[in-house]
């Protein structure tokens, strides 16, 4: 059975609504951070379903794209927990809502 | 290629500072000021070289207009004798603070060669995005060089200076925007050619914002706030580079942004002359209640400025030598004021009024040069500041007697407030006990020294300075020509005559002849277009008597 | 034949090397060797002396013209820096560089031991350039130049004691009261522009011009224009020549070192005044009202300033208020366009009066700094050469016969009776038919009438000094001696200056020598405006009433001091009382008319417009802050709502879109 492109991208909508509600409604900072990261990934999946839309030679265009955002996302991944770390270390608390040192 | 380095380099040079060392002031200092002279020199040989323009690259589009905004420099007379004033002031600065700012000279050189490079492109800039970009450029590495070397209130004082000039230039940058999506591209011709077609009422809003940016960068009454204050808490040799070059953009502004795009109303014109009378007057009564020795070189250069807009606005043919003369003999003889009132406030350690004195007999020679200063600020003839105070006055002059007559009353308040300083800084008795700090440097001396040697030989020789304006219509460059060409474009017709009937009406109205005489008469020397001439004339009474 | 631009150069070179030695020298202890800097010192002026005898000698009927370049350039202005040496300029040149040379070989003497010495002597120095050329410039932008130039070294020499803050005050004073004189030069030119162009700033241009003027009959169409000029120019010479109502520093510039008193104060810079009217005086001729102005405040300024003599007890002050009243006689001599005799008499009045100046600054000398002469007295048997100097001069400057003041003095007041033209318009008054009436023997009285006081204050100032007995303390008695050779040689030769100077035109023995050679310059202007009286006067009788004048002042003078007992000096010199009230009485106008009004106007800029300016700066810096903070008000706490915000308004964007199809 051929896997139909519009379930693909339910499951991509799905995944990308549980990241938002994690990354905003859990105060824990490292929560946060995998929500963004479930929300990016599901975009990746989002890609990778369009893709497989597209004729074969040129499907290979869509499949590209996730690959960079993929590395990006590594990278992103890093040094957003070396914030977070650092953030840790001088504020002893992993709570989102107590970092407002920027509120004007 | 002169223009480019004199542009672009000292960012470079900026960038080199940042990577010597941060301890040793000493080698830092000796590399800065070695490039300083070298800018210097490419000043000096940039007017020598006479008016040259770069290639016009193409920059950037910005959405919404018809043209790209183009990177194009082009200098005329004006604009290099402004870089050698930028130039030249800077590397005496960077010699000057070498005695105040020993710690961290190496900030401050950075940051003094970003404020160069800045001002350096506000007066060589041919494109009118680009001379915005420099514009407000200036504000910044200035306002942090203030929160950083300054006196006590110095972050008030970069704050102000700040927020009020780049709020006073904001809404040139939307009247830019606008004229942007009417014109062909940002260059000054066709500003003007777009600006010319707009309705009346557009045309005065746009001219008001234009103006609010220079009125506030010269600084001109009312808009004078920012003024005394960040001079008096600035660093001395950012004071002297503020009030020796910086406000000198808005004058620049006056002339090269203001005169040939828009078509003045004489209304416009005599409104901004006496306003620049007022604030002549104004910035002289100021000076002579100051208390704080800063402030009062800052009230004094408001005066000065002042006098030099009513100059602009006089659009008499003498007008752009004579403002000239008198904006680099301000710049040069206010500059060196503010260098020694920062080295007796090092000596002192204070620069109320009250509080010095007596400093001739403490240290003769920073006196001598102190006294000197102060006596070629009061425009004593054989000085540049005189050749420039006189021309000005002779520019006034074509306005009627009555502007000329306030001008002359600055003269003698000028002279008022600047002996009551001489005597208070270095006469009589020292007024407390104090330890003294850094004297005069050799160095320091000497290149203050050279900058009053330099007024004296603007003023028996000022060819140097007015030479450089001859002969614009020579040289390819559209900005200059326009430049001088302006008081005809604006009245319309050809300024000579214009100029000779309103002498001979003048004469006349001198003689006790009736207006409608005097009408004919002129007429009857016009020949053919008679009925004509008798309008113009009338028109020309009407003026005068305005004017009075 | 030398450039006459070598003339003003030597004493720049001077002034140049001595402050170069001032400023090199001022970090060591010592100083400068005084012999050397005062041998510099005096070399350059009398290297230009030298010159300008030489130029003298050889000089052209019509003058030398030489134009050295060009100073300024621009449109609708261009001036030269030329010079002109004539008959004129000779007679100025040749005074003021010879007395200069003098004085600073007085001063060598007088300096000695002082800290400045080479500092005053370059000032000395630059004073002489400047004066140089402004007497001999050939335009009145470059004469503008010595003009300011030499009001400039007046404030530097006045306040050249400057650790007490009073000379300096005295010193603001001078320049600032000049700057006002000043200005009034500067928009005379403004308005000579007008008429003719900048070429008309030439002398020669602007007398060609006024002769095209009277030739072609143009002189009413002119008048009222220049009429406006030659007040300004005349505003600008009661400014440097101190005559009302400008006259206020001049009494405050005896501050300064007593030879900068007789050189600046009362030889030369304050007689350029005169120098300038008559140099222009062919423009001058044409202004019957500005004439009749200038008589009426030389009159004026002669007669106060003679009374206020009378009231001094300063040595100096006595001696000041008795220059402004010799200016006075000068400017009434202009005034009635005899301009050769007010040169005639700037020249001779130089030589008498720099004498009692510099015999008053060896008295001073004498007595360690004393100046009040009610502690002086009797100082004829201690100090003998300054006493016969000093009254040589005197006898000079109250025009006994045969001295100097004698032969000027009588033709300005026999020009006075003779030239002026001025009367009170006819009238009727109940039905009576009153013709004009002539004033030029009102004008001729005044003058008679001065020359009495001269003669009262004059011979008060001799016999306060020099006769009775020595009124000061016992100790000071003792170092009373006098002065070196240095300065008592230049006293001598100016001494005999004030004697002989006189017989250079000596009209009533039949030597004209000296109207001769201002004829070429001045004659023109004079020959313009006709005499008012043209029955013949035998000019003896002038003479005589002269000399009864001169004698009768000093027999008053005699009577009243002679015997009189002398109050003991107790405070200050200045009059008193009512005394004070005429003394000062321009000084109260000024600050009643000036000074006041100014701080009152700078009083309301910085209290009242600042302060508003100010408020209303502070008022929208407060608005835009009470409208940032309520903005920040939305900004809450918590990162995430932020972001859960920022996400719906993306939703909101993206509806929007959807539902306008994009086409807002």
């Amino acid at each position: 059975m051929e896997l139909q492109a519009i379930y693909v991208q339910i499951l991509a909508l799905v995944i990308f609504a549980i990241g938002l509600i994690v990354a905003v409604s859990r105060r824990n900072v490292f929560f946060v951070l995998m929500g963004v990261e479930l929300a990016l990934n599901a975009v990746n999946l989002s890609f990778v379903g369009f893709a497989k839309t597209l004729p074969n030679d040129m499907s290979i265009v869509g499949q590209v794209v996730p690959l960079f955002s993929i590395a990006v996302a590594a990278a992103e991944a890093c040094v957003g927990l070396a914030m977070v770390i650092l953030i840790f270390r001088n504020r002893e608390s992993v709570d989102a809502d107590t970092y407002s040192n920027m509120k004007g | 290629m002169l223009l480019h380095l004199l542009v672009l380099a000292p960012f470079v040079a900026a960038i080199l500072m940042v990577m010597t060392s941060k301890e040793d002031a000493k080698s830092s200092s000796r590399l800065a000021i070695l490039m300083g002279i070298g800018f210097t020199a490419m000043s000096v040989a940039l007017i020598a070289g006479g008016s040259v323009s770069t290639e016009a690259i193409e920059w950037f589009q910005i959405p919404g207009c018809k043209g790209p905004v183009y990177y194009y420099l082009t200098s005329h007379g004006l604009a290099s004798w402004m870089v050698f004033l930028s130039s030249g002031l800077s590397l005496v600065a960077l010699i000057s603070a070498r005695g105040i700012t020993c710690r961290s000279y190496r900030n401050f050189a950075i940051g003094i060669f970003s404020l160069m490079g800045a001002m350096n492109g506000t007066f060589l800039a041919a494109d009118a995005v680009l001379f915005f970009f420099f514009f407000e450029a200036m504000v910044i590495p200035a306002a942090v060089l203030i929160a950083g070397f300054g006196g006590k209130d110095r972050m008030k004082a970069a704050m102000t200076f700040a927020i009020y000039t780049l709020v006073g230039s904001a809404p040139m940058m939307v009247a830019l925007w606008y004229v942007l999506t009417v014109a062909d591209n940002s260059m000054l011709i066709s500003f003007a050619v777009a600006v010319q077609g707009l309705p009346e009422g557009t045309q005065n809003v746009l001219l008001g914002c234009f103006m609010l940016a220079f009125l506030v960068k010269t600084p001109i009454f009312p808009f004078h706030g920012w003024q005394a204050i960040t001079y008096a808490e600035a660093p001395a040799p950012l004071s002297a580079i503020l009030t020796g070059a910086m406000s000198k953009a808005g004058v620049f502004g006056f002339i090269v942004w203001v005169l040939p795009i828009f078509p003045l109303s004489m209304n416009a014109v005599s409104g901004m002359m006496w306003l620049g009378l007022f604030t002549a007057v104004y910035g002289a009564l100021m000076a002579l209640r100051a208390t704080d020795g800063k402030k009062l070189l800052a009230f004094s250069s408001m005066g000065h400025l002042g006098l030099a807009v009513a100059g602009v606005f006089s659009l008499s043919e003498a007008m752009l030598p004579a403002v000239l003369v008198l904006l680099v003999a301000h710049g040069i003889s206010a500059g060196a004021q503010f260098y020694l009132m920062g080295i007796a406030e090092r000596m002192t350690g204070t620069r109320e009024l009250d509080q010095l004195g007596g400093l001739s007999s403490k240290n003769p020679v920073f006196s001598t040069l102190f006294g000197f200063a102060g006596v070629m600020a009061l425009a004593v003839p054989g000085t540049a500041g005189f050749v420039g105070e006189f021309s000005v006055l002779l520019a006034l002059w074509d306005m009627g007697p009555l502007p000329a007559l306030v001008a002359g009353f600055t003269l003698i308040l000028s002279a008022a407030y600047m002996l009551r300083f001489i005597q208070k800084v270095i006469f009589g008795k020292a007024a407390r006990e104090y330890e003294e700090g850094r004297r005069t440097s050799p160095l320091e001396g000497f290149s203050i020294a050279v900058m009053l040697v330099l007024l004296l030989v603007f003023g028996f020789h000022p060819a140097f300075i007015t030479n450089s304006l001859v002969e614009p219509e020579a040289t390819e460059n559209p900005a200059a020509a326009q430049v001088l060409n302006n008081a005809a474009l604006n009245n319309g017709e050809a300024p000579m005559t214009e100029e000779e009937i309103h002498q001979l009406d003048s004469t006349l109205a001198a003689a006790g002849f009736k207006d409608d005489e005097r009408a004919s008469i002129i007429a009857q020397m016009k020949g053919d277009n008679s009925s004509e001439a008798v309008t113009k004339s009338e028109n020309s009474v009407k003026e005068t008597s305005d004017a009075e | 034949m030398i450039s006459l631009g070598l003339i003003p150069l030597f004493p720049l070179l001077g002034c140049i090397i001595l402050g170069a030695i001032a400023v090199i020298s001022s970090g060591s202890k010592k100083g400068p060797a005084e012999g050397f800097v005062g041998t510099l010192a005096v070399l350059f002026p009398a290297l230009s002396f030298a010159g300008v005898a030489l130029l003298s000698f050889n000089m052209p009927e019509g003058g030398i013209r030489e134009t050295l370049c060009n100073w300024i350039d621009i449109p609708m202005f261009r001036v030269d820096i030329g010079f002109l040496f004539d008959g004129l300029s000779r007679i100025m040149l040749l005074f003021v560089t010879g007395i200069g040379s003098l004085i600073a070989l007085y001063s060598i003497g007088y300096m000695h031991g002082d800290r400045g010495f080479a500092r005053y002597f370059a000032y000395i120095n630059l004073f002489l350039f400047s004066m140089i050329v402004l007497v001999l410039s050939d335009n009145l932008l470059l004469t503008f130049l010595g003009w300011e130039g030499v009001g400039l070294c007046s404030y530097l020499l006045i306040g050249f004691w400057n650790k007490d803050l009073k000379n300096c005050q005295a010193a603001n004073k001078a320049f600032i009261v000049n700057r006002v004189g000043d200005i009034g030069f500067l928009l005379g030119m403004l308005f000579l522009v007008t008429v003719g162009g900048s070429a008309i700033l030439n002398y020669d241009v602007l007398s060609n011009f006024i002769s095209m003027v009277i030739n072609g009959n143009h002189v009413e169409i002119v008048v009222p224009v220049l009429s406006v000029a030659g007040i300004l120019f005349f505003i600008g010479c009661t400014g440097k020549s101190a005559q009302i109502p400008l006259l206020t520093w001049l009494p405050d510039a005896m501050a300064g070192p007593t030879p900068v008193s007789a050189l600046i104060h009362a030889a030369t810079m304050v007689t350029s005044g005169v120098y300038l009217l008559a140099r222009l005086g062919s423009m001058f001729a044409l202004l019957p009202v500005v004439l009749d102005i200038i008589v009426v405040v030389g009159m004026l300024t002669a007669f106060w300033a003679a009374v206020a003599g009378l009231f001094q007890n300063d040595i100096k002050k006595v001696l000041a208020y008795s220059t402004i009243s010799q200016l006075g006689y000068m400017f009434m001599a202009s005034g009635v366009c005899a301009f050769d005799a007010s040169i005639f008499h700037v020249f001779t009045h130089a030589f008498f009066k720099a004498a009692l100046f510099l015999g008053a600054g060896a008295v001073i000398h004498a007595l360690a700094g004393e100046q009040d002469m009610r502690k002086m007295g009797g100082l004829l048997k201690k100090t003998p050469v300054t006493a016969c100097v000093m009254i040589f001069a005197f006898l000079a400057i109250v025009g006994f016969p045969g001295f100097a003041g004698f032969w000027s003095k009588d033709l300005i007041l026999e020009r006075l009776f003779m030239n002026c033209s001025m009367f009170i318009p006819g009238f009727t008054i109940f039905g009576h038919e009153v013709p004009n009436i002539p004033l030029n023997g009102v004008v001729y009285a005044v003058g008679l009438a001065t020359a009495v006081i001269t003669a009262v204050y004059m011979g008060r100032l001799i016999i306060l000094t020099f006769f009775g007995s020595y009124r000061g303390s016992k100790e000071s008695e003792e170092h009373i001696h006098e002065a070196p050779a240095v300065m008592l040689i230049p006293m001598v030769i100016l001494a005999f200056g004030a004697v002989f100077a006189g017989y250079l035109w000596a009209d009533s023995i039949g030597i004209k020598f000296f109207a001769e050679t201002l004829a070429p310059v001045v004659g023109a202007a004079q020959a313009y405006n006709t005499p008012a009286v043209t029955a013949h006067l035998n000019p003896v009788v002038f003479a005589v009433l002269g000399t009864v004048a001169a004698l009768l002042g000093m027999f008053i003078a005699y009577k009243i001091y002679a015997k009189a007992r002398i109050p003991a000096a107790k405070g200050s010199s200045a009059p008193e009382g009512g005394k004070a009230t005429w003394t000062f009485l321009f000084d109260s106008i000024h600050k009643y008319v000036g000074i006041i009004p100014v701080n009152v106007l700078a009083w309301i800029c910085d209290v009242v417009v600042d302060k508003v300016l100010a408020a209303a700066q502070w008022t929208l810096g407060a608005i835009a802050t009470i409208l940032g903070d309520g903005v920040a008000s939305f900004q809450v706490r918590k990162v995430r709502v932020q972001i859960a915000l920022s996400i719906l308004g993306l939703i909101a964007l993206m509806v929007v879109v959807l539902l306008t199809g994009g086409t807002l």
